[in-house]
């Protein structure tokens, strides 16, 4: 139930259209017409796509689920931004009431070479589950828990475990980042679990293992611009980037591996 | 070794070499103000520094410094490229556009780079006049000097050139501390506007030199 | 046919039957068990968990899941908190207390002994939980930190804000994913279940879908475990993910797994309302704003002031004034229907009049604006978000929206379905709910089947059968994919004129209106004619764009409403031979005088599993016998649910 309700959009939409992860993309024009201002980013998408199957057409293909901006599936650069121009914002939570009637809305997929566009805006992100898979954890099997209240984490500390563990895996970071640096989503995840008693036993492993994968997996680095921070729907901060270097640093000086490599 | 080939252990060494030209730079700077004292000042300060036996060393840091800087520099900028095959047809913009200097820290970098080359031929190892003090002869650096900034083109370029100094530094002091771990949300937004404040007085206080020559020394 | 429903509980008290059972067991040797492979689909909460959890024992694990990424499923959306029987607050909590609330809740229909095995395990939920580095709500002396939901008189939800799905997701991914690193969990994103493969009556496999390439691809096992979540979505709207769907449940379905309570569909009271054709979901508002939030509607109809300036003399707080002791934490289905009652009385708020007020001023003058952004900090930006307003100014606009369903495919104690091999964990089963699931229970129900039920009931089943060796090569995987094609193909060739959307859209009218939140014998025999027709017109007049050979969301969409189209028609059969009304069921003609649910348990103290027994092939009529499970309650004694 919007404020006003009643309001209603015309667009001029240019969306970039790509049949597989090997054909040539461009960028197709669309007239979109009486939007309300109560819809979301993707509800509009819905309208455009409702029409081009009615004409026979392919529609246009975009991952997304919860529309509640946590499961991170959403993923489209609006007008240069990834996730349009609203700070601390999914493109599903991204409303209409935000655009002008007239507006021309370009909309492009998350580009990096570690994401590779599977269809249109859709877009590969396996890269990020990989990264987790070389250490985001804590080595812990089923039925080998100490009670939960066993060790006691202060409350200040908990709060900023969660603030880096908000991370949604959206990877609006690397598409916002002018060199695609993951850095943001793999500082996150180091302070997270980093912050914790309970992650503390693999914290020089974990970095030393989670930038090789980073790193293997075709990403830039970090040139301290800040533009992961402001495109991040959970405006993770800047600082994980920061803990993450002096973390690596410190894993760096203690490892005690001759070869240099971790296991 | 390993932490030396990976982009972080690659960005902490341009870090620090960075944080290094950066004290450089001011100090060289704070020298050459002895311009404004007169010729006798600047050529014996001049004398004093290439006299001095470690001269040798310091120079050979400052070289190695900056190349580790640069290659390190290049090295990652050729990653952070291939990261991307395909450009956007629009960057961030509105809430979300990032400080624009730190958009293109590669490219003053690299005019730095070949400004400090064409700066060294110019001055180091550019035409040697002498003079004498007190019976010891040295370089006369401040004749060549005043020649070399009657040139407008000289000084729009140089000006230039430092103006990129000034943008490079304004945001690597800031991101050399922060590429070394050190942040805290408080402090780093002060350590923020100080490297503003810190490319801003280094590019202001080369830019007096010229514009003073010119306009000033020079007639 | 005959189909025997054994739930194969344990003998013994109660208290000792999941220890017997574990005691009891056959066991797998260890160095065995990596000789056999199970098969995962899904990756939600119960998925991600046993996938892990199993992998750490030793087996080969498959997992499958629809997303590109196995932390995007749904269970990440869960907003509110998960229950565990810790007693931390020191309020009389107990084991015995969450079994009898679970119970209570889901009022009496739900088995003692799976409801029990589940408050038992809880604690231990939260002992894996936090040892993973999920970071949870604490209090300034490092404990844990816990608030009330719903149905209970005691505090014993823990959270992490208002996104305690995300991190006990998270944290379950990570765990799979440490296993997918060590080689034991091979993972398959994209890929969607489209058959299930039974050889000699044992379930042994799956065909999937490659949703990038459209290649169906056959995988072998020595069992299958669902974890495919619940299938609100046949409604349309629901507060569930938009790729939520029925189909690997329904495929099972159809090979022989009886469906149990499928009519039991939790309608949650805290969602934002409609708004308006280009809508595509709902969003909910999680239960624990009702620790906080009071709701009310204004006491005189049309009455059109700003809610700040109607005062509280003519606010009526109706869950306060019907429900004294449990006030606004009165169980979902209660809740929904008293905001339902509000409005067929005229009184709604808000442009449409579909909606009541959750309002928060009295919580802010109490404990501050920044005590409640502390707690429900993302919940309110959400709402700002989608309506435009500002719910520290002024109320919040709700209305209820089916949010989960209670029933699911039927499973024994070992949660096995009807088909030996195939288990079902988490919202996909009928098991531990009911009627109605109280709040936070269902992160519980989703950890506790997978990491700590399946990886002993799983031993148990391998250990206790014969199971041949097979590869994917054998005749029913060749049957079970040409099958799955001619469905595929069909659904391409039809090139009608409306789109999925248009369908499914029409189907949820049909559902809501008539299998919502109340139903009756002419509107159930009226929606399962309307739904019979609307699916004759599916396959005649869908068009479906697009190839199969890539990523093609309009085909997946279509299978999906097919199966949907299919199980809309069970659902409403179910409701119609359930002749009472219990939780979430609330059939209008069996009411008390105030309006409440009037239960029949000489009747209908049972779980109705519902067998597929085949279309006719003149007609396309589907079939299905009812087969009936007797509930025995021994330790609680069967009451008229009563939360006044």
């Amino acid at each position: 139930m919007g404020g006003t309700g009643t309001t209603t959009l015309n667009l001029k939409l240019k969306v970039w259209r790509q049949n597989n992860p090997q054909a040539e993309g461009h960028f197709e024009d669309y007239d979109v017409e009486g939007i309300s201002t109560d819809a979301s980013f993707l509800e509009m998408l819905d309208v455009v796509n409702n029409r081009l199957v009615k004409e026979g057409k392919d529609p246009i293909a975009f991952d997304h689920d919860c529309r509640e901006g946590i499961c991170g599936s959403c993923s489209m650069t609006i007008n240069g931004n990834p996730h349009g121009p609203q700070r601390g914002t999914t493109t599903c939570q991204l409303h209409m009431r935000k655009f002008k009637t007239g507006d021309s809305i370009t909309v492009e997929p998350f580009r990096a070479k570690a994401f590779p566009v599977i269809k249109d805006l859709a877009v590969n992100r396996s890269a990020f589950d990989k990264i987790i898979a070389s250490g985001g954890y804590v080595s812990v099997n089923a039925g080998n828990a100490p009670d939960a209240n066993a060790r006691p984490v202060p409350k200040d500390v908990a709060a900023n475990a969660f603030m880096a563990a908000a991370c949604i895996g959206c990877g609006a970071c690397v598409a916002a980042c002018t060199n695609s640096s993951a850095m943001l989503f793999v500082g996150a995840k180091v302070s997270h679990l980093g912050l914790l008693p309970q992650g503390d036993p693999e914290r020089e492993r974990r970095v030393l293992n989670m930038m090789q994968t980073m790193e293997d997996a075709g990403f830039g680095n970090c040139s301290n611009t800040g533009a992961c921070s402001l495109a991040c729907p959970k405006e993770i901060s800047f600082e994980r980037i920061a803990n993450l270097n002096s973390e690596f640093l410190r894993a760096t000086v203690k490892n005690r591996n001759t070869s240099g490599s971790v296991g | 070794m390993k932490y030396l080939m990976s982009t972080i252990g690659r960005k902490q060494l341009m870090a620090v070499t960075g944080l290094l030209w950066s004290g450089f730079v001011l100090s060289h700077m704070a020298g050459n103000f002895l311009m404004f004292v007169g010729a006798e000042a600047y050529n014996k300060y001049s004398y004093f520094l290439v006299s001095n036996p470690l001269i040798y060393l310091a120079e050979a840091a400052l070289v190695l410094t900056i190349l580790v800087h640069a290659v390190s520099g290049i090295r990652l900028a050729i990653q952070n490229r291939n990261a991307r095959p395909q450009k956007y047809s629009m960057t961030p913009s509105g809430d979300k556009a990032p400080r624009f200097q730190s958009r293109w820290m590669a490219f003053h970098g690299s005019l730095i780079l070949v400004f400090l080359v064409y700066h060294l031929i110019t001055f180091k190892f550019g035409t040697y006049y002498s003079v004498t003090y007190d019976g010891v002869e040295m370089r006369d650096i401040h004749r060549l000097l005043i020649e070399v900034f009657q040139s407008p083109a000289y000084v729009v370029g140089y000006i230039f050139c430092v103006i990129a100094v000034g943008f490079h530094l304004s945001h690597g002091f800031y991101s050399s501390f922060a590429t070394l771990g050190l942040y805290h949300p408080r402090y780093s937004a002060m350590l923020n506007k100080f490297g503003y404040f810190y490319g801003f007085i280094v590019a202001g206080g080369f830019i007096s030199q010229p514009l003073y020559v010119f306009f000033v020394a020079g007639k | 046919m005959s189909m025997k429903l054994d739930s194969k509980i344990p003998g013994g008290e109660l208290e000792d039957k999941w220890s017997k059972y574990k005691f009891d067991m056959k066991l797998v040797n260890p160095a065995n068990k990596r000789k056999h492979t199970v098969i995962v689909v899904g990756t939600g909460l119960a998925g991600a968990s046993a996938s892990a959890t199993m992998a750490e024992l030793g087996y080969k694990v498959k997992t499958f899941c629809i997303h590109e990424s196995p932390r995007r499923a749904h269970s990440i959306a869960a907003q509110g908190g998960i229950n565990a029987a810790k007693n931390y607050q020191n309020d009389g909590d107990s084991v015995y207390r969450l079994f009898y609330d679970t119970v209570k809740g889901g009022d009496f229909r739900a088995r003692e002994a799976n409801v029990y095995r589940l408050a038992e395990i809880s604690p231990n939920i939260i002992d894996q939980c936090v040892a993973q580095g999920v970071p949870f709500a604490r209090e300034y002396g490092g404990t844990l930190t816990n608030r009330s939901f719903g149905g209970a008189q005691v505090s014993r939800t823990f959270y992490a804000r208002g996104q305690t799905g995300q991190q006990l997701l998270i944290g379950a991914y990570q765990s799979m994913m440490r296993q997918v690193e060590l080689k034991q969990v091979e993972l398959h994103t994209r890929r969607e279940m489209v058959e299930l493969v039974v050889i000699d009556g044992q379930a042994r496999g799956i065909v999937v879908r490659n949703l990038v390439t459209g290649e169906l691809e056959s995988h072998a096992a020595d069992a299958v475990i669902l974890a495919t979540g619940g299938y609100g979505n046949v409604f349309y709207f629901s507060t569930n993910a938009k790729l939520s769907n029925v189909t690997a449940s329904w495929r099972a379905h159809k090979k022989g797994a009886a469906f149990g309570n499928p009519c039991f569909t939790q309608i949650h009271p805290t969602c934002i309302p409609y708004s308006g054709d280009h809508q595509s979901k709902l969003t909910l508002m999680s239960e624990s704003l009702r620790n906080d939030g009071r709701c009310w509607v204004p006491k005189k109809k049309g009455d059109t002031r700003p809610p700040e300036q109607i005062p509280d003399a003519e606010r009526d707080y109706y869950l306060e004034r019907v429900y004294p002791s449990f006030g606004n934490l009165a169980p979902r289905d209660i809740a929904s229907r008293q905001a339902k009652y509000r409005v067929d009385e005229g009184l709604g708020v808000g442009p449409s009049k579909v909606a009541v007020y959750l309002d928060f001023r009295d919580s802010i003058q109490r404990v501050g604006k920044k005590g409640i952004e502390e707690k429900y900090d993302n919940l309110f930006d959400m709402y700002a978000k989608i309506t435009g307003e500002d719910p520290y100014k002024s109320p919040m606009r709700i209305y209820p929206a089916v949010h989960y369903t209670m029933g699911g495919l039927w499973v024994d104690y070992n949660l096995m379905s009807t088909i030996p091999g195939l288990h079902v964990l988490g919202e996909a089963n009928f098991s531990d709910h009911g009627a109605n699931r109280l709040g936070a229970s269902a992160l519980m129900q989703g950890l506790a089947d997978g990491y700590f039920v399946i990886p002993y009931t799983i031993g148990n089943y391998i250990a206790g059968q014969k199971i041949p060796a097979i590869d994917a090569n054998h005749d029913a995987f060749k049957a079970a994919k040409a099958s799955a094609q001619e469905r595929i193909d069909k659904l391409l060739k039809v090139k009608g004129s409306q789109t999925v959307d248009d369908f499914h859209r029409k189907l949820g009218n049909i559902m809501w209106e008539q299998v919502g939140m109340a139903r009756n014998k002419p509107g159930l025999e009226g929606a399962i004619r309307d739904i019979g027709t609307l699916r004759d017109q599916f396959w005649n007049d869908v068009r479906v764009s697009g190839e199969n050979n890539n990523l093609n969301p309009e085909l997946e969409k279509a299978a999906r409403v097919a199966d949907f189209l299919e199980l809309g028609e069970l659902m409403a059969r179910d409701a119609l031979a359930r002749d009472e009304s219990c939780g979430g069921h609330f059939r209008e003609e069996f009411q008390t005088a105030d309006n409440e649910a009037l239960r029949d348990d000489k009747n209908f103290c049972h779980v109705a599993a519902w067998e597929y027994t085949g279309e006719a092939a003149a007609t396309g009529k589907k079939n299905w016998q009812r087969h009936t499970e007797a509930l025995t309650f021994d330790r609680v004694q069967l009451a008229t649910r009563s939360y006044k």
